[in-house]
């Protein structure tokens, strides 16, 4: 059981990764949605493997609540936005595609070696997507800071949100559940108010591209 | 105690249901919502109280609320400033710039978010905490721009997505903490509370503890307005209402350094406070400094209260990494803060609806403009620089003794050059608002008298503090510092 366990959850944690590395190379929203989308139904089925591997089920009820808000609704909702804006392409981020993928490379090494403390301690068959998980909060940080559009934004936030709900599932089998329900709804809260900040942005600017925002840079 | 916590955290939600359901929405509403925050504010005492006399009051499931001495002095300070905010927000009637459908919004809000800064005070629990931590963005961040502007959405924006990252990666060290606590004694119900957390920490991975207390500092310095994390501060704080910048840098920031202070004991017990000493002084020194130079030319008199903040809350850092004395001292600094940071904004409130310009250059003469408010302006700004009978004058004096006494003399003489440079350029700037001629167009008189009283309040709390009239604060205070340093 071990084995085939640390396989899968390996395996699940490197989806989930590489979705949001497609962030940092495909330029259009459209593309975006779908990374997150696919990016979401890879942690539910990641959750949902150590679920059944360790019987718990909280764990399940964990991965339902991912797979229907962060899988159907938030995705649903972000193609509502774009459909409103028009589809948004990074065609000038700060960092180009090319530069971006060599520092994703070099965050998830970094990932590896921040982790190995945390790895070394684990006595758990999932220790070893732990760097994974930490690998994709690096990458979507760059996310961040890196592109300019508001909705470009909020995805890789979005992501970021998934990649701390793997660390926590891999690293701890998952945090109490009503602790979970309750992180869950700020992220929720949180997303709904960003989506909020942009339809405003989009409304008084007339446009997302966020260097529009720099009158109060003094 | 379950009624003195029920109206601790339930006066906020109850006044913000009232704003709700108030359709349309009626000045009793509002009215009713100050009675409540005041309640609220007796119950932060009361609690308070009980701890002065021996007890730790909880409440809950699991002892899910718990209130130590820490916990009650920021329950206090964020209670009063709450008050303040209710009693002299919008939606109390009389109002010349905000429509109903404004008052509304304030009300609801700023009491929800009133609300999630104390649950995130009294909460026993690391990850409720945390959950409420993250609320008080979601809930302050929509009333920011409560008069739609570009700038306002803007800070908006810069806050909420700053803000939201930074307490994400405050999660991340949560989860590392929780991941090393249950690899220790097992998953249990009372796992992520703060008692169990100390009582394991001695036996936690010390490689582990680091890493975990390395992102709480980031995140939670992020919403603290650490630099370099703190570029989203002085704009949210300058396009937010005059009310809710009292709140935001008055008090939660203080409630980000609460989270900090923490889980910095819970590193204490677990590695020794060399790396986590270490991590504050260099936070708080690029802080203090990066606000002392910005305050120099600065354009903005809400914007220089913002610097100001950051400037602030990088010297409460810097005394979290001194020791006990340290400690005391940074304790104190943020009682004194938040005192006079709200009764400062709400100041300049008043002034930008009598010169409707946040310019310093707009603004002159306002001694004879205003004079009542001009003279307290002018003594928050003496009691923000630190001069005597002020209360941080002690605060900012007993962290330069720590400073010494732990051997940091050099640390210290940086720390005195760059406050000599926030004194010079404090001082001048609000010189130049004072004094001069009166501009075009500008009348004469202070218009609402009774929202002054609350302020005068506030002007004679700090020179009781500077006077050392504050033997319940300091035996508070006493007790918080052995909850830090445990």
């Amino acid at each position: 059981m071990g084995s085939l366990f640390a396989q899968l959850a390996v395996m699940g944690s490197s989806l989930v990764l590489i979705f949001g590395l497609l962030l940092l190379w495909r330029r259009g929203s459209a593309a975006h949605i779908a990374a997150f989308t696919a990016q979401s139904v890879a942690l539910a089925a990641t959750v949902a493997v150590i679920a059944r591997f360790t019987g718990s089920a909280e764990l399940w009820v964990v991965a339902a609540m991912f797979l229907a808000v962060k899988g159907v609704v938030m995705p649903l909702l972000l193609k509502r936005m774009e459909r409103r804006f028009g589809e948004s392409r990074e065609l000038d981020p700060y960092v180009n595609t090319a530069t971006s993928l060599v520092i994703g490379g070099l965050l998830v090494l970094f990932a590896y070696i921040v982790t190995r403390p945390v790895v070394e301690v684990s006595q758990l068959p999932t220790r070893a997507g732990m760097p994974l998980a930490m690998g994709l909060i690096f990458v979507s940080l760059l996310v961040i800071i890196s592109r300019k559009k508001a909705l470009t934004q909020v995805i890789g936030f979005l992501m970021l949100e998934n990649g701390i709900a793997l660390l926590a599932a891999l690293g701890t089998y998952g945090i109490p559940l009503i602790v979970e329900v309750g992180v869950f709804l700020d992220a929720l809260m949180g997303f709904l108010v960003m989506q909020i900040v942009v339809y405003r942005i989009q409304q008084t600017f007339e446009s997302l591209d966020i260097e529009q925002l720099n009158r109060l840079s003094q | 105690m379950r009624l003195t916590f029920l109206a601790l955290l339930g006066s906020p939600v109850l006044a913000a249901l009232l704003a709700a359901l108030a359709r349309p929405y009626r000045a009793w509403a509002g009215a009713a919502g100050a009675m409540l925050s005041l309640l609220s504010l007796a119950a932060a005492l009361r609690l308070a109280g009980r701890v002065l006399a021996g007890a730790t009051p909880t409440w809950g499931p699991g002892e899910m609320m718990r209130v130590d001495a820490l916990s009650a002095l920021l329950a206090v300070c964020v209670s009063f400033v709450a008050a303040l905010a209710a009693w002299l927000g919008p939606g109390l009637g009389r109002d010349a710039h905000y429509g109903p459908g404004q008052a509304r919004r304030f009300r609801i809000f700023s009491s929800l978010f009133a609300f999630t800064m104390l649950a995130a005070v009294t909460a026993n629990n690391v990850a409720v905490m945390w959950v409420a931590i993250e609320a008080t963005t979601i809930t302050s961040a929509l009333i920011i721009p409560l008069t739609v502007s570009k700038a306002s959405v803007e800070a908006s924006w810069k806050y909420i997505l700053i803000c939201s990252v930074g307490i994400a990666l405050a999660f991340v060290g949560t989860v590392l903490g929780y991941f090393d606590y249950i690899h220790l004694a097992g998953e249990s119900e009372s796992a992520l509370n703060w008692t169990s957390l100390m009582a394991a920490a001695p036996a936690m991975h010390p490689r582990v503890v680091e890493l975990a207390f390395v992102f709480i500092l980031i995140g939670y310095g992020t919403k603290a307005g650490l630099a370099p994390m703190h570029t989203w501060l002085p704009d949210a704080h300058a396009e937010a209402p005059a009310p809710l910048s009292a709140m935001m840098s008055g008090v939660l920031l203080a409630v980000a350094l609460y989270a900090i202070i923490r889980w910095k004991a819970v590193v204490g017990a677990a590695v020794g406070s060399t790396l986590p000493d270490r991590l504050l002084l260099v936070l708080g020194l690029a802080s203090l400094a990066i606000a002392s130079l910005s305050l120099v030319g600065q354009r903005h008199y809400k914007r220089l209260l913002a610097y100001s903040s950051i400037e602030h809350t990088g010297l409460m850092c810097l005394g979290l990494g001194l020791g006990p004395l340290g400690a005391f001292a940074a304790l104190l600094h943020l009682v004194n803060h938040a005192v006079a940071k709200s009764m400062m904004f709400f100041l300049s409130g008043r002034i930008l609806d009598r010169y409707r310009t946040t310019e310093l250059g707009g603004v002159s003469g306002l001694l004879r403009a205003m004079p009542v408010t001009g003279g307290l302006f002018a003594a928050g700004m003496l009691a923000l620089v630190g001069l005597p009978p002020f209360g941080m004058f002690l605060s900012k004096f007993a962290l330069v003794r720590a400073g010494f006494a732990t051997g940091h003399p050099w640390l210290m003489a940086a720390v005195l050059a760059l406050l000599l440079i926030a004194f010079v350029a404090l001082l001048s700037q609000v010189h130049r608002m004072l004094y001069g001629a009166l501009p075009d167009g500008v009348a004469v008189g202070e218009g609402n008298r009774w929202g002054l009283v609350p302020l005068g309040l506030c002007a004679v709390l700090l020179v009781a503090m500077g006077l050392g009239g504050f033997g319940l604060l300091q035996a508070l205070l006493d007790r918080a510092v052995e909850v830090t340093a445990r």
